[in-house]
């Protein structure tokens, strides 16, 4: 058994927390994993990717075409994970357009990004995780409502149990605990409701 | 003593510092640098619990020197930097091959392939081979704990020091690891006398140096029993150092084709004679590692001196990436044309949208940017075309348009040695602006500082004084203990300002009075100091007062996003600016450099800016 899990977005999204939540409940769960950061100056609202693979995996990082699961904070940095894809690949993309902030160019419109995407992958998604985490009172939790559509969409949900992942909410985030936890379920509930 | 052990998901460089602290560390020392940073991060955490003594020292040659000493008195010491800081610290390295240590001394290096974060690739297994330092190598998290104790061990049972060397792939990994208690440090009782040892004159240089080869062969012969992992299947060998090991497990698993593989604990020294055994029952050797074939010459030179006859593939035959990072792909392709086969792979890279680039930026309310602003309008207005002599900092960013302030960049401490000879090799013509931080300042710009005094050097040095080592993660630096200003002033820097970037045209004013002091024929240092805008929100966001444009007053003049380019401020459609509520941190720079008054704080804003200011 092998998953791979490849995290891509935007420089403060919470990606690294995304994976350390996931990379703690596959360990309490007796699961094999590896997580393969990028830190330093690649975060100063930079392109980040995180590689996370669950299983019989030995490489740190997931190969061009190799991603089971994509999960993309961001849409351009959803465009940018497409060669991780291969015709199988689930992606999970948030639907959120941050234009990165030196670029003088035309940027592609979001329904085009879209349709790119749904024009490579078999199962494509969009979820409104910005939107939902504002609601909730800060888009810091933006991360942990993708985290729960994560669950509700994959199989990543047959390895770790929800209490298993809730169980490494509180401990590998430790501060506003409920909030992150409303934000799991939220996004795990609203996502498992439109399938 | 393994009592109370557990299974923890930690990264890479956690692993590492928890093992150092299981093994009775008593003295850590490094310089902040990506990605190396955490090692010291985590024993700081930790040192209270154990008494083990840690600092940031100002550079790595300094941390050096504080380990070596350490380890010169007896106790057990560590010294952990990235592969460039160590170039820094080369030249009391070479130094402790010949003295040797009481004790252990580890000098990790977290070497950067692929240049995530740094000016190089290089590989800093070489430096084992240059200085008789035995280098260890780990793969995984476990691995590196693991060999963290051993090359202790080794260390101390040799009197000699160790070289660990990390990557970013290894260092920078989360993985399950098992760990244990603290150890109690290991301190030495008191230093007892031996300049025969350690007073490198040159009638004890010499002695040293017959002792190194001696020891040199002890090392060589004692690799062979180190915990290598053979496994034995089938005639093609490979051959691995470091990570390079699971790409090859993985490898192989994916090319369904068998091969015995050998990894190295020391890719320095190789272990001759297990090599050449397992070479013999082989029809072909491949060699896999991250970095330069360090450990392909080396098996090329055992197996030619041990007289077996076989191909060996490797890097330096092209088979590998000689540039970047290896991957998964780029070793199922090597070993796939060794062995015949076809990696059966097809990556589809055919896109119709494409994603346009998102290079780092400077964040929102970061004083750089003000920095940056206010001397490209203070250079403009004073009619100088200056080089810009940068350095290394998050103000590398400076490179980036707007602002095009980093001409030349090369290592620590650059700006103003470069700077100088750039002014020296055009005569004199060229007006000089060098750009450097408050820790590289410290870490190398110092002696630059004194040169540039003591031999006249005309030009203009601004240190971007923002009170952390930003880049690395905030770190602590010196300047929060010693003022920029007072040494400058103390070397005999006769012009020396300190200014806020955050007062637009008080920095401006000071900056072009500087230039015509530099115009003038003479030094001048101007201090922009304003603490890193993470740092200061960092646990105080309550207090931020964020602005706001008023779209009536706006004329869409654009002079906001277009030169100060910070991400927290849009352009919309209509060319006016907006800000975003979430990224604005209440710097008021746009707000001061709005010709039209459309940019206001959503409440007093002198409160937050003063307190930001206390950093």
């Amino acid at each position: 058994m092998k998953l791979n899990i490849y995290l891509t977005g935007v420089g403060g999204q919470g990606l690294i927390t995304f994976a350390s939540v996931i990379g703690q409940a596959a360990v309490d769960s007796g699961l094999r994993v590896t997580v393969a950061e990028t830190h330093g100056l690649s975060q100063r609202g930079g392109a980040v990717d995180v590689h996370v693979r669950i299983g019989e995996a030995h490489s740190p990082l997931i190969p061009m075409g190799g991603a089971d699961v994509v999960v993309a904070f961001e849409l351009i940095e959803a465009l940018r994970a497409l060669p991780y894809t291969n015709p199988g690949t689930v992606l999970i993309a948030n639907r959120r357009l941050i234009p990165p902030p030196a670029f003088r160019g035309r940027l592609p419109k979001p329904e085009d990004v879209e349709a790119e995407i749904k024009g490579r992958v078999a199962w494509a998604h969009f979820i409104n995780a910005y939107d939902y985490a504002v609601k909730l009172g800060n888009p810091i939790f933006e991360n942990m409502v993708m985290l729960g559509a994560l669950f509700a969409l994959t199989r990543v949900r047959e390895l770790i149990s929800m209490d298993a992942v809730e169980g490494a909410i509180v401990k590998v985030i430790g501060k506003a605990v409920q909030e992150n936890l409303k934000a799991f379920r939220l996004g795990y509930s609203v996502t498992s409701a439109r399938l | 003593m393994m009592a109370n052990c557990t299974v923890r998901f930690m990264l890479g460089n956690h692993a590492v510092a928890h093992a150092a602290l299981e093994a009775g560390v008593a003295v850590a020392a490094g310089y902040p640098g990506t990605p190396s940073s955490e090692i010291i991060e985590y024993i700081f955490e930790h040192a209270g619990e154990t008494g083990t003594y840690v600092e940031w020292s100002s550079n790595e040659k300094v941390a050096f020197e504080v380990a070596y000493g350490a380890a010169l008195a007896g106790a057990r010491a560590l010294v952990s930097m990235k592969h460039v800081g160590l170039n820094v610290a080369m030249d009391p390295l070479m130094s402790s091959a010949y003295t040797g240590v009481r004790n252990s001394l580890l000098i990790i290096t977290a070497d950067d392939p692929g240049m995530w974060s740094s000016q190089n690739e290089q590989d800093n297994r070489w430096v084992g081979l240059h200085s008789r330092i035995p280098v260890f190598e780990p793969y995984n998290p476990q691995n590196a704990a693991d060999l963290v104790k051993l090359s202790m061990d080794f260390s101390s049972r040799l009197n000699h020091p160790v070289i660990m060397r990390l990557v970013t792939r290894v260092s920078h990994v989360r993985e399950p690891v098992k760990v244990c208690g603290f150890g109690k440090p290991i301190f030495a009782s008191g230093y007892v006398k031996d300049p025969a040892h350690h007073a490198l004159v040159p009638a004890n240089a010499r002695l040293l140096k017959g002792e190194l080869v001696k020891r040199w062969e002890e090392v060589k012969a004692l690799v062979e029993d180190l915990p290598h992992e053979y496994v034995d299947d089938g005639s093609t060998l490979i051959i691995t150092s470091g990570v390079a090991y699971r790409y090859v497990k993985e490898a192989l698993e994916d090319l369904e084709v068998k091969a015995s593989i050998l990894n190295l604990v020391s890719p320095v020294p190789v272990p001759r004679k297990l090599i050449a055994n397992a070479a013999s029952k082989a029809d072909k050797v491949i060699v896999v590692e991250e970095g330069d074939p360090v450990v392909e010459f080396q098996v090329k030179e055992a197996l030619f001196d041990e007289g077996v006859r076989v191909p060996v593939y490797g890097k330096a035959e092209g088979l590998f990436t000689m540039v970047g990072e290896l991957t998964l792909i780029n070793v199922e392709e090597g070993i796939a044309k060794v062995l015949g086969v076809d990696t059966g792979r097809v990556v589809n890279h055919q896109q119709a949208v494409n994603a346009p680039p998102r290079p780092p930026v400077f964040c929102p309310g970061c004083p750089h940017a003000a920095s940056f602003y206010e001397l490209k309008i203070a250079t403009a207005m004073a009619r100088v075309k200056p080089v810009f002599s940068g350095d290394i900092g998050c103000y590398s960013l400076g490179i980036n348009p707007p602002f095009n302030e980093q001409d030349l960049l090369t290592n620590m401490g650059s700006s103003i040695g470069l700077g100088m000879g750039v002014l020296r090799g055009t005569g004199g013509r060229q007006f000089i602006v060098a750009v450097i931080g408050d820790s590289t300042f410290f870490h190398a710009g110092l002696p630059a500082l004194v040169d540039a005094v003591y031999n006249k050097a005309p030009m203009l040095i601004v240190v971007l004084d923002n009170r952390y080592t930003a880049m690395t993660g905030g770190q602590p630096s010196p300047t929060q203990v010693i003022d920029i200003g007072a040494v400058a002033r103390a070397i005999g820097v006769k012009h020396v300002y300190t200014v806020d970037p955050f007062n637009v045209n008080e920095a401006k004013e000071v900056l072009r009075d500087a230039i015509e002091k530099v115009k003038g024929g003479e030094l001048a240092v101007v201090v922009m100091r304003r603490a890193c805008a993470l740092e200061a929100v960092r646990g105080r966001g309550a207090l931020v007062v964020k602005y706001t444009v008023d779209a009536d007053a706006c004329r869409a003049c654009g002079i906001c996003y277009n030169l100060l380019a910070c991400p927290a401020i849009t352009r919309l459609n209509n060319g006016k600016a907006a800000i975003d509520q979430a990224a604005c941190v209440g710097c008021s720079v746009c707000a001061q450099v709005c010709p039209y008054g459309a940019i206001k704080p959503l409440g007093e804003p002198s409160g937050w800016l003063s307190k930001w200011g206390e950093l």
